[in-house]
């Protein structure tokens, strides 16, 4: 993760993140039918009540805490696994219901649902 | 219909998102299955222990119980993941393994395993070598 102290590479907008939060950007992938979009967000040890998820003005923010694997009285004797805070971003430029939207946290896997606007999809039009 | 990325938090690597822009949208790319610091590549593993056990952990994000195998042979724990994934019509898998070698001295028929929010936790209790003794001064 490449850090950058000037100003060329300052975030887009003025976050209210502190400097020394560190973000990890999870692996994610997107799917999409007639009737919705499917934003999968592969998030490990992350527990339902850690997730924030936010739709608005096309931008879908996700952050989510991860806790160590280690429980009380735990001697730690390798660690890959670490704590830490995931974070993406995403633009949604797609006629999708900014309210109607779900989400589910299974297996470690973030599955958002983001349906497409009635009036964007395709409609048959009966010839009379 | 396009997805972009929109700079989240000062990350400068590109990433494009192109699933939207060719005909196989929707699959994951082939890198992903072999990129080194993909946790899926390599399953990410923790190792702790306690008074009476060595706890094994590792990165599983997105599978069922029923895809795992584990395995302890000699000294040697293995941990074999296969991944179905399903896009329309088309179904890919592929197979993930990791192996960590475990002290002699594990109680091998006395191992257990769980998933829980995508991390598999493997518990090998300690034979009674490992464990420390007291030992009486007579």
């Amino acid at each position: 993760m490449n850090t950058c102290t000037t100003s060329a590479c300052a975030p887009a907008t003025t976050s209210s993140t502190p400097a020394t939060e560190h973000l990890v950007k999870p692996r994610y992938d997107v799917r999409s039918s007639k009737d919705a979009y499917e934003v999968r967000v592969e998030l490990p040890g992350v527990r339902k009540g850690d997730v924030k998820l936010d739709f608005e003005r096309g931008l879908l923010t996700l952050k989510a805490q991860r806790q160590s694997t280690a429980q009380e009285g735990w001697q730690t004797l390798h660690r890959e696994l670490n704590r830490l805070n995931y974070g993406l971003q995403l633009r949604v430029n797609a006629p999708v219901d900014q309210v109607a939207f779900t989400a589910k946290l299974e297996d470690g896997v973030l599955t958002v649902t983001l349906p497409v606007k009635e009036a964007a999809k395709p409609r048959t039009i009966e010839i009379g | 219909m396009k997805l972009t990325n929109y700079n989240p938090f000062g990350l400068t690597r590109a990433d494009l998102n192109d699933w939207f822009q060719h005909p196989l949208a929707g699959f994951p790319s082939l890198s992903r299955f072999f990129s080194m610091d993909s946790p899926l590549g390599r399953l990410a593993a923790d190792v702790h222990e306690d008074k009476d056990n060595f706890y094994a952990s590792f990165e599983v994000p997105g599978v069922k119980k029923e895809d795992v195998k584990v395995e302890l042979n000699d000294r040697l724990l293995s941990v074999t993941v296969t991944k179905k994934d399903k896009s329309g019509e088309q179904e890919s898998s592929y197979t993930s393994t990791r192996s960590i070698s475990v002290p002699e001295s594990v109680k091998a028929d006395a191992i257990s395993a769980k998933i829980e929010d995508g991390i598999l936790t493997v518990t090998l209790p300690k034979g009674e070598d490992r464990k420390g003794r007291s030992i009486e001064i007579a």
